[in-house]
């Protein structure tokens, strides 16, 4: 039950979804991970892989134009 | 007004201002800008035209003479546009209401931000995907919007090769991109 977060502020797409893609193999089940962004792009295209996969996805805007993105590696 | 009806209309205000649009809609509406500009300027929708003359207006501020340059001093349609300025000029218009309209976009959605540099990296490939990018769009004679967009609408076989070859450099500009910015 481990949490993770990655630091996408300032990277425009697709850097962040292959950022996911990438950190999601070091994951075990029941680990969280937090994607930190700023580009409005990717928060449309993390969530949408995330759910494709079946994984909880929930997203927060922290300040205006910043969102965590936190996804459920469920098992 | 009623909890549910001030409800509705924050869903509806969250929806258009600060949700993104489906492709679809954005399809449509792009559509219906390109008819609206052919029919005002008689010809379709391009961007990357007007930064010619961005670029020689610039260069007449600096002292230089691009009048003299081929490209102008061959084609008086573009000779034209240089002496009339920038707010004779409907691209530059419309490329200033780009970046306009982006920004209330934006605003609106109360999403604004200046967005840190994160590396060295970064600011590299972005001067340099910049410079092929306007390079290769002016040996193109359009962007994916001059050449590709308006050129499809246009029933001109050559959006269709854009259409070809955009897929090849997307795909070795994607490898290029998960090899050096990851």
């Amino acid at each position: 039950m481990a949490e993770f977060t990655l630091d996408c502020l300032g990277e425009a797409c697709p850097v962040p979804l292959l950022k996911v893609q990438k950190k999601w193999t070091e994951l075990k089940p029941g680990d969280v991970l937090i994607v930190n962004i700023d580009h409005s792009c990717a928060l449309k295209n993390i969530p949408e892989w995330a759910r494709k996969q079946g994984y909880n996805v929930e997203v927060e805007e922290v300040d205006d134009g910043v969102w965590d993105i936190y996804i459920e590696k469920s098992a | 007004m009623t909890t549910r009806a001030a409800e509705e209309l924050a869903n509806l205000k969250k929806a258009v201002l600060k949700d993104p649009w489906p492709y679809w809609l954005g399809g449509i509406l792009l559509g219906l800008g390109n008819i609206v500009v052919f029919i005002y300027t008689a010809a379709p929708w391009g961007v990357t035209t007007t930064f010619v003359f961005w670029g020689a207006w610039i260069a007449q501020l600096f002292g230089g003479h691009p009048e003299t340059w081929s490209f102008f001093s061959q084609q008086p349609g573009m000779l034209q546009v240089l002496k009339g300025g920038f707010f004779n000029h409907g691209g530059s218009i419309m490329n200033a209401g780009i970046v306009v309209g982006a920004f209330l976009s934006v605003a609106t959605a109360s999403q604004f931000r200046v967005k840190k540099i994160k590396n060295g990296r970064q600011v590299i490939a972005a001067l340099v995907g910049g410079l092929l990018m306007g390079y290769g769009a002016r040996l193109a004679f359009g962007c994916n919007i001059g050449a590709y967009f308006s050129g499809i609408a246009s029933m001109s076989l050559h959006g269709w090769v854009y259409a070809v070859f955009i897929f090849a450099g997307a795909y070795v500009g994607s490898k290029i991109l998960v090899k050096y910015l990851m």
